[in-house]
C-alpha cells in the first residue's frame, strides 16, 4: 500500500512508525513532528530520518517553531498545505497520524 | 460493495478517551447502514497494538469513574462479530498472556474469537482495508 | 475532484491539531476537493457557537464559517460527545449538523481519503 503517515509529535509515535509496513512510505512532519526534521539531538540526525521512505515537512509548522527551510536536511522536502492535499490525493492511499 | 476500515489501537486505556472512541467508533458500524444505498456496508478491523493491547486486559473495574471498561467494549465488538486481533510481539513484551486477555464473550453469546497475531499479519489485513485510523 | 473525510477529535483550546484539520481543509476546498469534517470528543467543541476570538487561542470559527459557503464542506459534531460535555443543538454553530458516529463511518466508506487526528 502507499500510505502517508502524518507524525505530529516528536517524542511519541515512533513505536507506531516502526510498526507499520507499506510499499511506498511518505512520513509528513507536522505540529511539534517538525523537530525530526529540524533538529539535530545530540549532533545526530534524527533515527527516523533513516527509514526507507519520502520525507515532507510542513513549512507553516516549521516556520511558527522558529526554523526554516535552509535548517532541514536534504532528504526532506519542504511543502505547504497545498502540496500537503496533492500528495493526499495525489501521491498516497491511505493516510494515519501518530 | 463492503468496504474494510481499520481501527488501531495503540493508546493506553483510561487517560484518554483515544481507546474508547476507538472502540465505539468501530461498533456505530453495526448501523452505518442507513447512511448507505443498498449493497454497501462498513466491515471494521480492529487491532490492538503496542500499549493498546492493555485495552483487552481481563478484570478491569471502572466503578471509581462510573463509566463502562475497555474490557466490556472488548467483548461487545467481538458480541458484535468485530475481527479483533493483538499484536503477538507486543504481548509477549509487556507480558501479557492468552489468558489475560479478553478472547471471546462467550459469556454473553458471542461467537467471534480474539485472536493474537504478529504484527506482520496486522499489517497484511491493513493492506485489505480502504481507509486506516489510529487511535 | 476528490473527497476527503477528516475526523478530529483535539479540543479547540489546548491543542493546534483542530487548527492543522481546518488548514487541510481549507486548502483542499480551494483546489475544488470536498471535505467532510467529522469531530468527537473534545473535539466537538469546535462546533459550539458563540465562540469569541482572544489573543492566546486559535480562532477558527470564522474560517469554517467561510468554508460553509462554498458548498464543498460539510461538518459534523458527534451527537453523544457534546451532550456529554453539556452543550445541545440549540447550541451549535449555524452549519454543523449532530450525527451519532454511524454517519462518520458512512462518510468514511464514501470518501477517497480518511484521516483521522486521534489519540491525545
Amino acid at each position: 500500500m502507499k500510505l502517508a503517515v502524518f507524525k505530529s509529535d516528536f517524542r511519541t509515535g515512533g513505536d507506531m512508525l516502526d510498526r507499520l509496513s507499506a510499499e511506498k512510505l511518505g512520513i509528513i512532519f507536522v505540529g511539534n513532528g517538525i523537530y525530526h526534521a529540524a533538529v539535530k539531538d545530540a549532533g545526530a540526525a534524527d533515527p527516523v530520518l533513516q527509514k526507507s521512505a519520502n520525507f515532507y515537512v510542513l513549512a507553516e509548522d516549521l516556520e511558527v517553531r522558529g526554523f526554516n527551510a535552509s535548517q532541514v536536511p536534504g532528504n526532506v522536502k519542504v511543502v505547504t498545505y497545498d502540496d500537503v492535499v496533492d500528495l493526499i490525493f495525489n501521491e498516497y492511499e491511505k493516510l494515519v497520524w501518530v | 460493495m463492503i468496504k474494510k476500515i481499520a481501527f488501531i489501537i495503540r493508546s493506553l486505556p483510561y487517560k484518554t478517551e483515544a481507546s474508547r472512541l476507538a472502540m465505539t467508533h468501530a461498533i456505530a458500524s453495526q448501523t452505518v447502514e442507513i447512511y448507505l444505498e443498498d449493497g454497501q456496508n462498513v466491515e471494521p478491523i480492529v487491532a490492538l497494538v503496542g500499549d493498546g493491547v492493555m485495552n483487552g486486559l481481563k478484570s478491569q473495574s471502572a466503578k471509581c469513574y462510573g463509566v463502562s471498561t475497555l474490557e466490556q467494549h472488548t467483548k461487545n465488538g467481538l458480541l458484535l462479530d468485530l475481527p479483533i486481533m493483538y499484536c503477538k510481539e507486543d504481548v509477549e513484551r509487556l507480558g501479557l498472556t492468552e489468558d489475560s486477555l479478553i478472547m471471546d464473550a462467550d459469556d454473553l453469546g458471542g461467537d467471534m474469537k480474539a485472536r493474537i497475531v504478529p504484527m506482520s499479519e496486522i499489517n497484511a489485513a491493513l493492506a485489505t482495508a480502504t481507509h486506516l485510523q489510529i487511535f | 475532484m476528490g473527497k476527503i473525510t477528516i475526523g478530529a477529535f483535539p479540543g479547540l483550546v489546548g491543542s493546534l491539531s483542530l487548527d492543522f484539520a481546518v488548514k487541510l481543509s481549507e486548502a483542499a476546498v480551494k483546489k475544488g476537493h470536498s471535505v467532510d469534517f467529522w469531530v468527537s470528543s473534545n473535539g466537538t467543541m469546535l462546533s459550539k457557537k458563540g465562540q469569541r476570538a482572544f489573543k492566546d487561542y486559535s480562532v477558527l470559527y470564522k474560517t469554517l464559517e467561510e468554508l460553509f459557503k462554498t458548498g464543498r464542506f460539510q461538518a459534523c459534531a458527534c451527537e453523544a460527545c457534546a451532550e456529554a460535555r453539556g452543550y445541545h443543538k440549540e447550541d451549535t454553530m449555524d452549519g454543523w449538523i449532530r450525527k451519532s458516529m454511524d454517519w462518520y463511518l458512512a462518510s468514511c466508506y464514501n470518501a477517497d481519503r480518511v484521516l483521522l487526528i486521534g489519540g491525545e
